[in-house]
């Protein structure tokens, strides 16, 4: 149990568990925040109430996962200071200055809008209230933006160098625009719009299999499965895109991810393991099924590689990524998942074309409905494993080629580190089953039609005013 | 480019000190509520307190990051090193902080509100002690070393004075709240705060006194910038107009005015501020290291400048917005749904 008193693997554990705790709510909710614009304005489109019923009840989860995004959130950013003091004030010219940027363009907004967003349906004018939606919408989607700018520019810097010890911005513009940032930046945004999706797809099948409202839950079913058709063949596409970058710019990312210690050189077949078991210690795979010529044809679309794919034996072990088999296999389950989603989302439009998919039948497709109750979780575990395959895989470099992460972690008494690890460990556990008990309480209770709607006079049970006699009419009778 | 290395670090310590202000104010007030919270005595009161928050806590959370992200990009030597030092009261906060932000969710939904309820008032006592010994370490100064490291020990920050900080913070914080309530409610719960609100400002003042005369005393360093032309005449006037301001807090509290103790708390919290800041200034960790050592490159501080500074009018708009929409007093525990 050496760890125990060795600050920087604590600083490590403690920055991974917050930070995988932190990365469950917002993943959902900036994806689910376009779900509830598009909701909105089909409402404001139609005025038919089941859009605006909707957006109220996908808000309910929308603002439980909200809250515990934003207490998960601020340890994290104040994390840089406590645990990395070293690092933050080596990159503080950049990396703090977009830190501040997120807040102030992303957080604020987002925030400020909140409350009109959830509270204020009767207080602001539709209208008034859908750009409060935008606005959320906006500000979370804004908040991806800044934050995978930051990582990308950990990841592969640009934009200046380092002068004793602190990076000195010469080009801000190209230190945004790194070569990760664009791609990093769609494939999270695509990340969180897939997983809402499958989250919201889910949660509506479930209630399609219990034939609890299927009208309205076909409804948002059929949203989200349009949405799919787009989203999740353009994250397989923007994913492979992220992975030839890689390649490219981190080779020693690229080699854990395919536990390839010996170099392969350019022309020759490259094979892609489909599973292993790397052994760190002999610097080989202790066994493994391959696929001939796979590498090939995933980075360059031809069995042989024009430029070399390089091994991990290239590299001293103190100067590539350990934890091989985490990396590993965290790649391909985020892959496997990706696939699945596609394919889910694949074979759901060919019974909706079919004319399976009606609110009377679609109850009949048990098993297609199961895989979506299945797909509900699926994507935050893609999302949790692609962010280990990106930061477990670029050590032992907090900032790629510049900083070691060794280097890189305040000088604190281990207890101290310790023991905010422990209680973090106690309190995330107990947040965790916390939300999904209240999260399985709002689906369990389902939407509320009966709210009043924004705009339209509540009609009132019986109708109390005075019936007026109109020829060749019936009598007023009783509405509803 | 000489003046420039002077004045972007001026500039941004005055937007820091702005934003600083700024979170005080409102998550003071947001705060002191949740500790008040504590006190109420029926799950309806209670949900009202809450309800006065819900559409708010968020946004007056955030210029506490926004001022931490700004302090990152403007002055990363201070940010390191103050948090480095400071591990153990700025985690009390974020514990306190975490248990609060997810107590609006939680006890809305549960059935058995006691522990939300608890996480909630205690969170927010938390966090406001955090803060507390957070700023009272700061004030007394940071160990460092010819480079800016901090090279104390853990649990410096935990000294007489910084336990007196944090207890009239917490003061201040709980007068605020009761200031926030009065103005937000009526009827019985109103006059409950009218009660705690005077409590309140005689704690304040008090701690505020004992700090006024224990600086010079305990800090040899501030003494001299204390007594000496031209800031003597400044710090002469902060306790006289202090005086002043709660006074007229204590009569506008006995003639039962709605909004008016709320402003003249505003202003106490302002001119308290206004004294800290010329103590402090040009340093950001007193006697240590000054706001020009700290300050990130000028390429840095003129870009933050456009992207930040040109938005505080936006960002201070929407808020304003926000609490326009939100006015009014309210009477029930909850918006609706």
């Amino acid at each position: 149990m050496d760890f125990l008193s060795d600050t920087v693997v604590l600083s490590r554990m403690q920055f991974a568990l917050t930070a995988i705790f932190h990365m469950l709510w917002p993943v959902l909710t900036t994806g689910m925040a376009i779900y509830l614009v598009i909701v909105e304005g089909l409402w404001l489109k139609t005025r038919n109430p089941t859009y605006y019923y909707h957006a109220r009840f996908w808000a309910k989860l929308y603002v439980l996962n909200f809250g515990i995004g934003v207490a998960s959130g601020i340890p994290m950013g104040f994390q840089f200071g406590t645990n990395w003091a070293p690092l933050s004030e080596a990159i503080g010219n950049f990396f703090g200055s977009i830190i501040g940027f997120e807040a102030s363009w992303a957080f604020m907004l987002e925030a400020a809008f909140l409350g009109i967003m959830v509270f204020g349906w009767e207080r602001v004018n539709p209208v008034v209230h859908y750009v409060a939606t935008i606005l959320v919408a906006f500000g979370a989607n804004l908040s991806t933006f800044w934050i995978l700018t930051a990582n990308s520019w950990l990841q592969t810097p640009a934009g200046g160098e380092m002068v004793d010890g602190k990076f000195i911005v010469k080009d801000y513009f190209q230190a945004v625009l790194n070569p990760f940032m664009p791609n990093s930046v769609l494939h999270m945004f695509t990340a969180t719009l897939e997983t809402s999706l499958f989250v919201i797809g889910g949660i509506s099948a479930w209630y399609l299999i219990n034939q609890r409202q299927p009208e309205f839950f076909t409804k948002s079913f059929k949203i989200v499965l349009a949405l799919a058709i787009a989203v999740a063949p353009l994250q397989i596409y923007v994913g492979h895109l992220s992975g030839e970058q890689v390649y490219h710019y981190q080779p020693t990312k690229l080699a854990a991810m395919e536990a390839q210690w010996e170099t392969i050189p350019a022309g020759q077949a490259a094979d892609w393991s489909a599973i292993a078991f790397p052994n760190d210690q002999l610097e080989r795979n202790d066994w493994e099924i391959s696929i001939p010529n796979g590498l090939g044809y995933i980075l360059e679309l031809k069995p042989k590689l024009s430029e070399p794919v390089l091994g991990l034996k290239e590299w001293a072990p103190a100067d590539r990524p350990h934890l091989l088999s985490l990396i590993y296999y965290s790649f391909r389950i985020m892959v496997a998942i990706g696939f699945f989603f596609a394919g889910l989302m694949l074979l759901t439009v060919v019974q909706w074309l079919r004319g399976k998919l009606a609110p009377e039948s679609i109850s009949q497709q048990r098993w297609l409905l199961r895989g979506w109750l299945f797909a509900a979780p699926l994507g935050y575990i893609a999302v949790e494993c692609g962010w280990i395959v990106r930061c477990v895989g670029r050590q032992p470099w907090a900032m790629y080629g510049e900083i070691r992460t060794a280097d890189a972690a305040s000088n604190l008494p281990p207890g101290n580190v310790l023991t905010t690890l422990t209680l973090f460990s106690a309190v995330y556990t107990l947040l965790f089953f916390a939300a999904l008990y209240f999260g399985s309480r709002v689906i369990r209770q389902g939407p509320n039609l009966d709210l009043p709607i924004p705009g339209v006079e509540s009609k009132p049970a019986v109708n109390v005013e005075p019936g007026e006699f109109v020829p060749n009419q019936r009598p007023v009778e009783a509405q509803q | 480019m000489e003046t420039l290395s002077y004045l972007l670090p001026q500039v941004w310590f005055g937007i820091l000190a702005l934003f600083l202000f700024l979170y005080v104010m409102l998550d003071g007030f947001d705060l002191g509520v949740g500790i008040l919270s504590l006190t109420s005595s029926s799950e309806e009161r209670r949900g009202i307190l809450m309800t006065s928050l819900s559409n708010i806590w968020d946004a007056n959370e955030t210029w506490l990051i926004l001022m931490g992200g700004s302090l990152f990009g403007a002055f990363p030597l201070a940010y390191s090193t103050i948090l480095n030092a400071l591990y153990i009261p700025i985690f009390i906060m974020l514990f306190g902080f975490v248990f609060r932000a997810v107590a609006f969710e939680f006890r809305e939904r549960a059935n058995r509100k006691f522990f939300w309820n608890f996480a909630f008032g205690a969170g927010s006592f938390l966090a406001a002690l955090g803060q507390g010994f957070a700023l009272g370490g700061v004030l007394a100064g940071i160990e460092v070393d010819a480079a800016g490291h901090f090279v104390g020990t853990t649990w410096d920050w935990f000294n007489l004075p910084s336990v007196l900080v944090a207890l009239t913070l917490i003061q201040g914080y709980v007068l605020i709240g009761s200031t926030y309530l009065v103005w937000r409610t009526e009827g019985e719960l109103q006059a409950t705060h009218f009660r705690t609100a005077k409590l309140a400002a005689i704690t304040t003042l008090v701690g505020a006194i004992v700090i006024t005369i224990a600086t010079p005393i305990f800090y040899e360093s501030a003494r001299s910038r204390l007594f000496d032309p031209p800031f003597v005449y400044i710090f002469a006037l902060i306790p006289l107009l202090g005086i002043g301001l709660v006074a007229l807090l204590w009569r506008s509290l006995s003639q039962k005015q709605d909004g008016t103790p709320l402003i003249w708390t505003i202003l106490i919290f302002l001119l308290t501020f206004l004294g800290l800041a010329l103590v402090v200034f040009p340093y950001i960790i007193p006697r240590s290291i000054t706001i020009y050592e700290a300050a990130a490159d000028p390429s840095s501080l003129t870009i933050m400048i456009i992207f930040i500074g040109a938005l505080i009018p936006v960002m201070l708009f929407y808020n304003l917005y926000q609490y326009f929409v939100f006015r009014g007093k309210i009477t029930s525990g909850s918006y609706g749904e």
